[in-house]
């Protein structure tokens, strides 16, 4: 189900504006279609769920408004920049930058601890150790994980190990925070607290949010839903 | 956390593998700087000042040819040469064969053996007493320590070349910068014991003015026997000992194989463990760069893990080694051939060096794929 509600902390800022985009991934002699002439646009402080089935272009789309894949056709503005212009290390600095994104199998590093996890992104910042931790000790605050900065991935459940996930996506304070189907590995209970946590960062942090799912039950946390089906972007509803 | 701590992290996630990593390189490192200690041992020291000074004068076919006494006079009798004194290798048993037994026996001129080795200290009483003593020796300090003798004490010494068993009294104990596992009994015993070989010696060391005299001595000293029936061959005291390695075949080649072959092994493990992890992190790379880790960066870091497992175990090899040699070295057990060796800190920064470029190379080719892995590939990979 689609919702045109407007929200409230949007303007009319565009935070993503793709026209026509396009991508075929070429397997031997075989091309799959993967995006086809998709024009969306994404406004600040907006919550948008993108839905469809297994193989309808979800992921492919996220990828592309986080510059770690490139359409074969059509232009896509994300913060104004034309990021497909940027060599592959200002598109690495660009996303250190401006983008959290959250995996649905979480993908913690399983060494590190959950401060350390976090703290991962600010160190390819210019921030001193204090402010890092700074940084670090609000993320995982919001996210109600300050007294498991200690334990390691696997001291932790799949919940827990989400929401040291969104910690780390939003402690370098990125404009536009995307989510990979957050909640495909977690209970509903667990489930219904992340999602808690990116309507919360929506609302009182005006992030804006970009959630592919299959789950109608989170698409309803989103302002606005879009579908896609193979490969193409329905028409709002 | 720092970006090192993330890489020493990383670099012992799998501790048991890091473990064999580490453990395989220490003693490919250990090998190898056990090799190099004997290639400097051989091939690179100097020796003492007075060795410098010193030549060895032999038969020029074969060391065991002997030569006339006759010719140290006329060798005294050249130009820059100081001493002469004649030693003969009596190659004998002491108690029975074990290696802890067995040590060198010359029979020598006592009256001018201290002044050709002038680096060999004995208090001159101990001296006089051998010098009056036809039956008499001395011996290195450091071996009579090992086998518990005093002065005074009476040594059977088989003989295997000569039919001639020494019994010999001990009169003195010499010290020297290095130890020699020595004993220098009279060679007139020889001559005595068994008369065939009278008026001859095994060889004769020589002392020159100064050192730079030292290749005028040795042309002259070999171009005065040439026509004689037992020419000479006249060679610095450390060419003689290097020639006297020689006689256990191609020493060198022999070290080079082994310290080539031990890089290459270590080399091997190192980049298949790095290869393995690499391979086992291709998400976490993808993670890393979702993130905005650069390649550079993500180069930087299996590179820098592999460099410190290498280190780590190159560390651990060189100090085994060094403990290693110096305890052979100090065992009553060792031979002549690791007497007074040490590891030096050249030789153990030359063989950490060694693991941190192996360290380096190995990991650089399957560093470098993972800092150019495709991301969406990587995160969509399952293993």
């Amino acid at each position: 189900m689609s919702t045109a509600t407007v929200p409230h902390t949007a303007t009319q800022t565009k935070v993503v504006q793709a026209r026509n985009v396009s991508k075929v991934f070429k397997r031997d002699a075989f091309e799959v279609k993967a995006l086809d002439e998709v024009s969306l646009e994404i406004a600040a402080g907006e919550f948008l769920a993108l839905m469809g089935p297994s193989g309808s272009g979800k992921t492919t789309l996220l990828n592309m408004i986080a510059a770690i894949d490139r359409p074969t056709s059509g232009d896509l503005l994300v913060l104004g920049e034309n990021i497909f212009r940027f060599s592959d290390g200002q598109s690495a600095r660009w996303r250190n930058e401006h983008i959290g994104y959250v995996f649905q199998t979480f993908n913690l590093i399983p060494v590190l601890t959950a401060f350390e996890n976090v703290e991962l992104p600010l160190l390819l910042t210019k921030l001193s150790a204090q402010q890092r931790r700074d940084h670090v000790m609000t993320a995982l605050k919001l996210v109600g994980l300050e007294d498991r900065v200690n334990h390691l991935p696997k001291q932790l459940s799949g919940g827990q190990e989400q929401r040291v996930a969104i910690a780390r996506a939003i402690v370098s304070d990125p404009t536009l925070l995307l989510a990979d189907e957050p909640t495909g590995d977690l209970d509903s209970h667990s489930a219904t607290e992340v999602l808690d946590i990116l309507k919360r960062l929506n609302e009182d942090s005006h992030k804006t949010v970009v959630m592919v799912t299959h789950d109608p039950h989170a698409a309803s946390y989103a302002h606005v839903t879009r579908h896609l089906e193979k490969g193409m972007l329905l028409p709002p509803a | 956390m720092t970006l090192t701590r993330f890489m020493s992290k990383n670099a012992f996630r799998n501790k048991r593998r890091t473990t064999l990593t580490v453990l395989s390189i220490a003693f490919s490192l250990l090998l190898l700087t056990l090799m190099m200690t004997i290639w400097r041992a051989f091939y690179l020291t100097e020796g003492s000042a007075e060795s410098a000074q010193r030549l060895i004068t032999r038969h020029k076919v074969s060391l065991v040819f002997f030569l006339p006494y006759s010719y140290r006079e006329k060798i005294r009798s050249l130009p820059g040469v100081t001493h002469v004194v004649n030693q003969t290798w009596f190659g004998g048993q002491y108690k029975d064969a074990k290696p802890e037994n067995f040590f060198a026996q010359f029979g020598t001129d006592p009256e001018e053996l201290f002044e050709v080795y002038p680096e060999f200290k004995i208090p001159p009483d101990q001296l006089r007493a051998w010098q009056h003593d036809r039956a008499g020796c001395v011996v290195d300090a450091d071996l009579a320590k090992q086998h518990g003798w005093k002065i005074g004490d009476r040594l059977f010494i088989k003989g295997t070349i000569f039919p001639v068993n020494l019994e010999l009294t001990i009169r003195g104990m010499y010290t020297a910068p290095q130890p020699t596992q020595s004993l220098y009994f009279n060679n007139t015993y020889i001559d005595e014991g068994y008369p065939q070989i009278k008026g001859l010696v095994g060889f004769y060391g020589v002392l020159a003015d100064s050192p730079q005299d030292v290749p005028k001595v040795a042309r002259e000293i070999d171009e005065e026997f040439r026509n004689a029936p037992r020419p000479t061959k006249t060679e610095s005291e450390h060419a003689f000992q290097l020639s006297w390695i020689a006689t256990l075949g191609n020493v060198k080649a022999f070290i080079l194989s082994i310290c080539l072959a031990v890089v290459f092994a270590t080399l091997l493990v190192s980049a298949n463990t790095m290869a393995m992890s690499i391979r086992e992190r291709t998400r976490e790379v993808a993670v890393l760069k979702t993130l905005g880790f650069t390649k550079a960066k993500i180069l930087g870091l299996f590179v820098g893990e592999s460099v410190t497992v290498a280190l780590v175990g190159g560390l651990l090899g060189t100090l085994a080694a060094a403990g290693l040699i110096a305890a052979v070295a100090r065992s009553p057990q060792t031979g002549l051939f690791l007497n007074g060796m040490r590891v030096t800190v050249p030789t153990m920064l030359v063989a950490v060096v060694v693991a941190a470029v192996v360290g380096l190379v190995s990991s650089f080719v399957p560093a470098y794929h993972a800092s150019r892995q495709n991301i969406v590939e990587g995160l969509r990979h399952i293993g």
